[in-house]
């Protein structure tokens, strides 16, 4: 089937691509709950600056036993899960090259945008990085390279070298990230399914050259900017994989779970369970549930804030990770308010820049990404000179940077929130003709149907929105304190509480900019 | 592994197979269709832009390079029915990354109650057509995707399998390679060892 069969004209409603007063856009939230929502974040701030509570590593749940031990008698499960991604992988690579046009009639994107990212990211909270388990990038190309469905590949199929030194961090993965949002929101990658497709292929070609040329699974570790998006975020998940008894690891000598076994490989990035805090590198591959001799490993269900607060170790480039991840994410609020467009538009005409104004979009999100950036860290100078002198001031600033992670997941929870409730409707129809044959771009009568039938009450949709974001600002004044704490030794230094002040104001700025942007109308995307 | 060999040359057969286009409309084919022809065209879009309600037709169905080709834009406001009665500009860029600014079509004035523009093409592509007009003080601007010959994602595919068998066959032969080197070594090492 090739696309000239079809009787299509595309008709793109986003971006730079239609310039009208005839957008459509998703009404946000009503002032009276933002006040609320906003006046209770305050309150909060309150209770945890006057707490006492001091933050402990704490014993999760261990839950999910059987499933653990099903997952190591039998690979297959797995193995049956990611062809089953793999089939729906590939459906959407032949749907974006080969079937319509229209973003909204085509698999690729409604699938890709609206459903698959919406829903991977409030996914993470529940599953933590269940994700990568089945990820059709990484089962593509590793069966391909070991010819193998699960089993550990043979000395042939990878070069195996150690990666260098100075690409040891995920300062790849925050460029890739970068980049990819710059061709998401700048290019319009979501509203073509043939950039869809071929964004998709690519990767599959990087993750390929990745696993060919490095050791173990370097682009899962450092390279992959969805892996370490989800890595970063399940670090505030209550779902982590950890022994059942953390005794029996502490008298394992021969840490199958790192050097694999005869048959199952060793952990991808290089984890031990044993030494094990904090789930920003651990893939879910289960490959320690089928080499751990003593069935150790299983699933805990723990306090989420704990990770973040207590045990995950401070690295600078992946506090940079997570200061890029805010600030994506905020960007993408952004870039989705009406006057976005004409802000852009105004620039263009100033410069002098045409086409697609691509130069005036990359100064625009230049501009809106330096902002947060420069306030933390401003306010990381600030904590440093008034209470931390003594401090390197990197490792203030990578220690308090995990009180970021809560305010950006609970906006991007909110923000998905929105495109997947109302967005996603009509789903099925995309489904059942996944090339879009024969199909016309959306009526307006389609498009008012779907503005004012959301798969979830209008209200409850705002609701929950306000509940994310209050919990996630109260999750991160929480872990500023508790991470302050241990940068004074556990002691309330005298000017304690004027850091914890500090980072109250911040932490309140950034939810209260979170909840302005969900108050604003927000363009619909296809 | 078989099974996922023969599923790797399924799918690779398929996407290298380009399958025959038939236009057919009421047993004439759809590319010798004109804006005079009793059958209506295949390529029509119909909107509403802020006050107006747009309909873009473009002839013929599918254009081919080198062939003149136009585009019709009937206008009407949404309340009333009545013609917008204007200047309308049309202008094309390339709808791919970094494309260049758009060139000017043309500017037309309403004849018939359509605003008519021609073109032709001369290179295969994907194309951006963009209407521009003025009504009460508003602009309105409307893109429309234009697609000029076939497409050839085979290319892409046909790149992307050779990207990947390239790969392939380079890690595995190098690996060979390492590999018997460092059995020659092997080897060598207990000979060296005895000579001393």
């Amino acid at each position: 089937m090739s696309m000239s069969n079809t009787p299509v004209v595309n008709f793109t409603w986003n971006g730079f691509i239609c310039h009208s007063p005839g957008f459509v856009a998703h009404p946000g939230m009503p002032l009276g709950l933002g006040i609320t929502a906003a006046l209770l974040m305050l309150a909060l701030s309150f209770i945890i600056l006057r707490s006492k509570a001091v933050g402990s590593p704490g014993v999760g749940l261990v839950i999910g036993r059987h499933l653990a031990k099903a997952l190591a008698q039998w690979p297959w499960i797995q193995v049956v899960l990611r062809v089953l991604t793999v089939a729906i992988f590939i459906l959407v690579i032949a749907a974006g090259l080969f079937g319509t046009a229209l973003p909204e009639r085509n698999l690729a994107t409604t699938l890709t945008w609206t459903l698959w990212w919406t829903l991977l990211i409030i996914a993470v909270f529940f599953t933590g990085s269940g994700w990568c388990a089945v990820c059709p990038w990484d089962a593509l190309a590793t069966w391909l390279l070991r010819w193998r469905w699960w089993r550990r590949g043979s000395d042939l199929s990878s070069l195996n070298l150690r990666v260098p030194v100075w690409l040891r961090n995920v300062w790849p993965a925050l460029f890739m990230f970068i980049g990819l949002t710059w061709l998401e929101l700048g290019v319009g990658v979501t509203t073509s399914p043939y950039a869809t497709a071929v964004l998709a292929l690519v990767m599959v070609v990087l993750t390929l050259a990745s696993h060919a040329v490095f050791e173990r699974k370097a682009f899962c570790r450092y390279f992959c900017s969805v892996g370490r998006t989800i890595g970063v975020y399940s670090t505030v998940s209550p779902l982590a994989m950890r022994p059942i008894d953390a005794e029996v690891c502490a008298r394992c000598k021969t840490l199958e779970c790192y050097h694999g076994i005869v048959e199952v490989e060793p952990c991808p990035t290089h984890l031990v369970m044993g030494r094990i805090n904090q789930n920003l590198y651990c893939t879910s591959c289960t490959a320690c549930m089928q080499s751990c001799p003593y069935t150790n490993v299983a699933w805990q269900w723990r306090d989420a804030r704990v990770e973040a607060a207590v045990t995950a170790r401070p690295h600078w480039d992946e506090a940079w990770f997570i200061l890029g991840l805010l600030t994506l994410t905020l960007f993408h609020g952004i870039t989705m308010l009406p006057p976005w467009e004409s802000w852009i538009r105004g620039l263009g005409a100033w410069m002098g820049d045409k086409g697609q104004l691509l130069w005036s979009f990359s100064i625009g999100m230049a501009v809106s990404m330096s902002v947060p950036v420069l306030l933390f860290s401003l306010c990381m100078l600030v904590i440093w000179r008034m209470m931390l002198r003594g401090h390197d001031f990197r490792r203030v600033f990578a220690t308090l940077s995990f009180s970021l992670i809560p305010v950006a997941f609970a906006y991007h929870i909110a923000h998905n929130l929105t495109h997947l409730l109302r967005e996603a409707r009509g789903f099925m129809t995309v489904a059942a003709n996944p090339f879009g044959v024969n199909t016309l771009p959306f009526t307006e009568t389609e498009r008012h149907q779907r503005y004012l039938h959301p798969l979830l009450a209008q209200d409850a949709i705002f609701y929950l929105q306000a509940v994310v974001v209050i919990s996630g600002v109260g999750a991160a004044l929480w872990i500023w304190r508790q991470r302050l704490l241990s940068l004074t030794g556990g002691v309330m230094v005298p000017r304690f509480q004027g850091g914890m002040l500090v980072g109250a104001v911040f932490l309140l700025s950034l939810g209260s900019f979170s909840l302005w942007l969900l108050m604003q109308p927000m363009i619909m995307r296809m | 592994m078989s099974r996922l060999s023969s599923l790797f040359v399924t799918v690779l057969l398929s996407t290298l197979c380009n399958p025959v286009s038939a236009h057919h409309v009421l047993g004439r084919p759809a590319y010798s269709l004109s804006e005079d022809s009793n059958t209506p065209p295949s390529m029509q879009v119909e909107t509403q832009i802020g006050k107006y309600s747009v309909t873009i037709v473009a002839f013929p169905a599918f254009p081919k390079p080198n062939e003149p080709g136009r585009v019709n834009l009937y206008a009407t406001r949404i309340d009333s029915g009545a013609l917008f009665n204007g200047q309308v500009t049309f202008r094309v860029r390339d709808d791919r990354l970094f494309a260049d600014a758009p060139e000017l079509l043309g500017m037309q004035t309403i004849d018939d109650g359509v605003y008519r523009q021609g073109f032709v093409f001369s290179q295969r592509g994907d194309y951006i057509v963009s209407a521009e007009f003025t009504a009460e003080g508003e602009p309105y601007l409307i893109d429309f995707p234009l697609r000029i010959g076939d497409p050839a994602p085979v290319t892409l595919i046909g790149g992307v399998i050779t990207l990947m068998g390239l790969i392939l066959v380079l890690v595995n032969v190098t690996q060979r390679r390492r590999m018997q080197r460092m059995r020659a070594q092997r080897h060598h090492t207990p000979d060296s060892d005895e000579h001393e």
